[in-house]
């Protein structure tokens, strides 16, 4: 499982529609320019506000660099000049680098089950799940890191590598808003400021045309099953994946507490959802699987057949799939969904 | 023993052993010798391998300039200066200090609690740092004084304050003193361990970092760090070597040592206090790294015998081979635990020259 | 070899080297030995008896400095036990260890070498003259063919030789003991005594042992205290002091006193 859920306290996700779909009519007015307002995220959550772009608005290209920015940890990072040799510590920022172009100024990234994209295969893997190779990297005297924050890397090891001199950004998703921000942030680092904009530009439209197919439907409630082979995992309260539940127009049962993962499962009975989405099914989870278990078919999911697997990575990553993974997430839960064609925006 | 119908040659091999271990406890002070000199080796080896290769007349010609600005006419990028200088050589230097550190600690609580299976931890200095690691990592505070954070700070005194409670209990208790010391040392272990479980079970992500702390590892070595453990520790070394005798005279007891003229209950305040300031510093510095405490003394006997004129010294240098060996083999693997690998090497060397003694053992 | 003559404390020149001057002890609140008086000659030969909780290894804990008195003066040489420092005590009084657990294996002459802690240098350990009196001290009690044996191995009665003669290498004027003989075989129970009786003829050494062991006592020591309820009831030659009465009257038994020839070993295996 890849985002970081890590409870902050969020906007109501029906705010986080509204938000959305203003985005979307701000975007449209503003369509044409580059520059483009960006919605700050609350005070207490996470994400920083970004300061204006240092780009001006010409589309002609002007010096990016140096660049002072400020990460989502609210440290000031300086870049003296365009990365070359960039370290990924993140599977999100993997995919982000690539889809921005520059994949192949990747030396090094951290080890991912689910690799996206193909081509990422052999870049040599510095950093595991909680583990940080640091002598490894800096053999590869990379010029950029980027870090995953929320202990997604090791503290100690963001701190070791900036005492050794590299220059570590720390990114951190809490909820959607800061994925987009994430992605701008990323690439002014590289040097790929309008490539950025452009992506979450095109993320946004996915998420509005989501917003906009399932506005008028009742939003059933929609269990997300993360793990379930001992206690019952799935979305703590006010966490990213609860947001991604209401985006897609589902209302999320989640576990009553911002930093609880386990949910009872005398709770999910009685929340009763109409929905469950399998989001361990790459781990072999079927319907069949979960009819069968005991207590579980008096809900009302179970009656109706409504288990649905999906595909977690591209539902939890804080990537360029995003978009992606909202319409499969909306799919999901609105089976009927009519939605347009990919693209566009 | 085993080979007993094995012949003349076997009998040979027998005699040339028992020769070996007969010299080896005559002159202790050339065994220690070899000892160093291992020591030495090691780290060399261990300073010049690890994940990213450099050549060894690399690793030499930067040491050689780092310290001591000579300059060898060769070159080398800075990322391998940054590697041998600021990654490896502090990381083996800490193996090396919390090596010995373990080892003589676990020494000096054997002999003064006349347990063979004492070690560093016994006294509840292990559930003290742990539990005051994980209070300083569950507070959202960075502080961070000359790269001592929090963490090793509190993990620190936390140790030192486990023991003090356990020292202080332990003279309201009806039993007589190393007995005591060692049943209220069990009582406030568990009490700190429950309340270490309480603050993990409480700690959601940091959940990962306590652990890491736990099983403890070398890679947060820094040179700071070193520089304000390496005197904590020197220092109550040489308070345990200064007071070998003692250790010693308490092996028949707590009324012999008396009688042959040791002020026990102010040596034993002075042991303690010392032991617990070298085991505090070596958890704080890399966390808990177990095994090393408990064995190398033991090794060490069985080749040189109990006087702990002997058995101090050579734990020093041994528990440093051991943790510098296990740490190289650590990264090595793939960065592993450092306690993991040092059990795994040292246990069967153990278990091996216990077979080889010419002594049965009562553990 | 025995010595049954007692010895004429009036013709021993110089001051006691052990006194007790209206010595009172006690654990807490629970007065163990109340008033007593004692003086003890350089050289005498001097055996405690008494029953169980009389008061004889409380006495022998004050005289070694484990045990404060609540009243009176403990003194050794004519200083009081108070003013030593546990060193130099330990150069005065030698007290035979009890039987103790080994928690590590040590070889017979390392557990003897102990004898030598309040000699050695406290930085360089045990000098020439320490290994010497190692060696003389074993040699002494006949432990030469034990030398190397892990002492864990050995029977009780072989252990204890070893603590006496870490006792004796300790090579001090005073040599204290405590129920030596309660695990020994006779013959081994024979050892100790002729080595004590040794000791006291030959170096001079003071000999005091709390021996539970009547027929010992009579046998091997020419002074013998009777302690009982705290108080030194009796103070003389055995034969003075063991009589009948005093056997009922302090042990509560009614006992058959034959005086007999002394004993020795049987000379095959010495």
């Amino acid at each position: 499982m890849d985002a970081s859920p890590h409870p902050r306290p969020r906007h109501h996700p029906r705010l986080g529609a509204l938000l959305a779909a203003i985005v979307l009519a701000v975007t449209a007015a503003g369509c044409g320019t580059t520059e483009s307002i960006r919605i700050t995220p609350q005070p207490g959550a996470t994400g920083s506000a970004l300061p204006p772009s240092t780009a001006t608005p010409e589309p002609s290209p002007s010096p990016a660099f140096p660049v002072t920015l400020v990460d989502d940890e609210g440290t000031e990072v300086d870049i003296p000049a365009e990365p070359e040799r960039i370290v990924s510590l993140t599977p999100a920022t993997t995919e982000i680098l690539f889809a921005l172009g520059v994949g192949d100024r990747i030396v090094g990234r951290v080890e991912d089950i689910t690799l996206f994209p193909p081509e990422a295969g052999p870049i040599p893997e510095v950093a595991g799940f909680g583990t940080v190779n640091i002598e490894a990297i800096v053999g590869l005297e990379p010029d950029l890191v980027i870090a995953g924050g929320n202990f997604f890397t090791p503290p100690d090891g963001i701190e070791r590598l900036r005492s050794v001199g590299l220059t570590v950004l720390v990114v951190y998703a809490a909820d959607v808003e800061t994925v987009f921000a994430d992605i701008e942030l990323t690439g002014r680092a590289v040097g790929r400021g309008d490539e950025a904009l452009a992506l979450a530009d095109a993320i946004r439209a996915e998420f509005d045309a989501v917003a906009a197919a399932t506005a008028d439907l009742a939003a059933p409630r929609v269990f997300y099953e993360l793990d379930a082979t001992g206690a019952i995992y799935g979305p703590a309260d006010e966490s990213f994946l609860a947001e991604m539940i209401a985006l897609a127009g589902g209302d999320p049962i989640t576990t009553g507490s911002p930093d609880a993962f386990e949910i009872p499962l005398e709770r999910l009975i009685e929340a009763d959802p109409e929905v469950i989405l399998l989001g361990d099914a790459a781990y072999g989870v079927t319907a069949e699987a979960v009819a069968a278990r005991a207590g579980w078919n008096v809900m009302t999911a179970v009656r109706d057949g409504a288990i649905r697997p999906t595909e977690d990575v591209i539902i939890t990553r804080p990537g360029p799939r995003l978009g992606e993974g909202l319409r499969s997430l909306a799919l999901a839960i609105h089976p009927d969904l009519d939605l347009p064609a990919e693209g566009g925006g | 023993m085993t080979a007993a119908s094995a012949g003349f040659g076997a009998s040979r091999a027998r005699t040339r052993r028992s020769l070996l271990r007969e010299g080896a406890r005559r002159h202790p002070r050339a065994l220690f010798g070899t000892a160093v000199v291992a020591l030495a080796v090691l780290a060399v080896l261990a300073v010049g391998f690890g994940t990213v290769s450099i050549a060894p007349e690399t690793t030499v010609a930067i040491v050689l300039h780092r310290l001591l600005g000579l300059d060898t006419g060769a070159t080398w990028s800075a990322a391998s200066e940054t590697i041998v200088w600021d990654l490896r050589i502090p990381r083996v230097l800490t193996a090396a200090m919390v090596g010995a550190a373990l080892a003589v600690a676990g020494a000096t609580f054997q002999g003064l609690l006349r347990n063979p299976l004492a070690d560093p931890y016994v006294l509840g200095t292990a559930s003290g740092a742990a539990l005051g690691a994980a209070v300083a990592l569950l507070i959202p505070v960075r502080i961070v004084v000359v790269e001592f954070g929090l963490v090793h700070a509190f993990a620190f005194v936390g140790a030192l304050l486990a023991i003090t409670v356990v020292y202080r209990l332990s003279r309201l208790s009806a039993w007589s003193g190393m007995t005591s010391l060692l049943l209220t040392g069990y009582a406030v272990g568990s009490l700190l361990a429950a309340g270490l479980a309480m603050a993990m079970y409480l700690s959601g992500a940091t959940l990962r970092q306590i652990f890491a702390f736990l099983l403890g590892g070398f890679e947060a070595a820094t040179w700071p760090r070193l520089a304000i453990a390496l005197p904590l520790v020197v220092v109550g070394t040489a308070v345990i070597l200064w007071r070998a005798r003692v250790l010693n005279g308490l092996m028949l007891g707590e009324e012999a040592a008396a009688h042959l003229g040791v002020d026990v209950r102010r040596e034993r305040a002075i042991l303690l206090a010392a032991g617990s300031l070298v085991t505090a510093a070596a958890v704080a510095v890399s966390g808990l790294i177990g095994f090393v405490g408990l064995v190398v003394p033991h090794v060490v006997r069985l080749v040189v015998g109990p006087s702990a004129r002997a058995v101090l010294p050579l734990s020093i240098v041994v528990g440093a081979c051991l943790l510098v060996l296990a740490d190289l083999g650590a990264r090595l693997l793939g960065d592993i635990p450092v306690g993991v690998v040092s059990a795994l090497v040292g246990a069967p060397f153990f278990l091996f020259l216990l077979r080889r003694a010419q002594s049965g053992y009562e553990l | 070899m025995t010595d049954l003559v007692p010895t004429d404390r009036a013709a021993i020149a110089g001051p006691p080297i052990v006194e007790f001057r209206a010595v009172t002890l006690a654990y807490g609140r629970r007065e163990i030995v109340r008033a007593a008086d004692l003086s003890i000659a350089p050289g005498e030969r001097v055996a405690l008896v008494g029953p169980n909780g009389a008061g004889k290894s409380t006495l022998l804990r004050a005289l070694t400095g484990l045990l404060a008195p609540v009243a009176g003066q403990v003194e050794v040489d004519g200083r009081d036990v108070a003013d030593f420092d546990r060193a130099a005590l330990a150069r005065r009084i030698a007290v035979v260890p009890q039987l103790a657990v080994l928690p590590f294996s040590a070889r017979v002459e390392e557990i003897v070498a102990l004898g030598r802690l309040p000699h050695e240098d406290p930085i360089r350990g045990p000098r020439p003259a320490d290994r010497a009196a190692v060696a003389e001290a074993m040699d002494r009690v006949g432990l030469g063919r034990l030398l190397g044996r892990d002492a864990r191995e050995l029977s009780l009665g072989e252990r204890q030789l070893v603590l006496v003669a870490l006792a004796i290498a300790q090579a001090a004027p005073i040599v204290v003991l405590d129920e030596p003989t309660v695990h020994l075989d006779l013959r081994h129970q024979v050892e100790v005594m002729e080595l004590l009786v040794d000791l006291n003829a030959r170096d001079g050494t003071t000999v005091l042992a709390v021996l539970h062991d009547l027929n010992l006592a009579a046998r091997y020591f020419p002074r013998v205290l009777v302690v009982a309820d705290g108080r030194i009831a009796a103070d003389g030659p055995p034969a003075d002091v063991l009589t009948a009465a005093r056997i009922r009257d302090v042990f509560g038994v009614d006992p058959g006193i034959l005086w007999g020839a002394p004993w020795s070993p049987a000379s095959a295996d010495r």
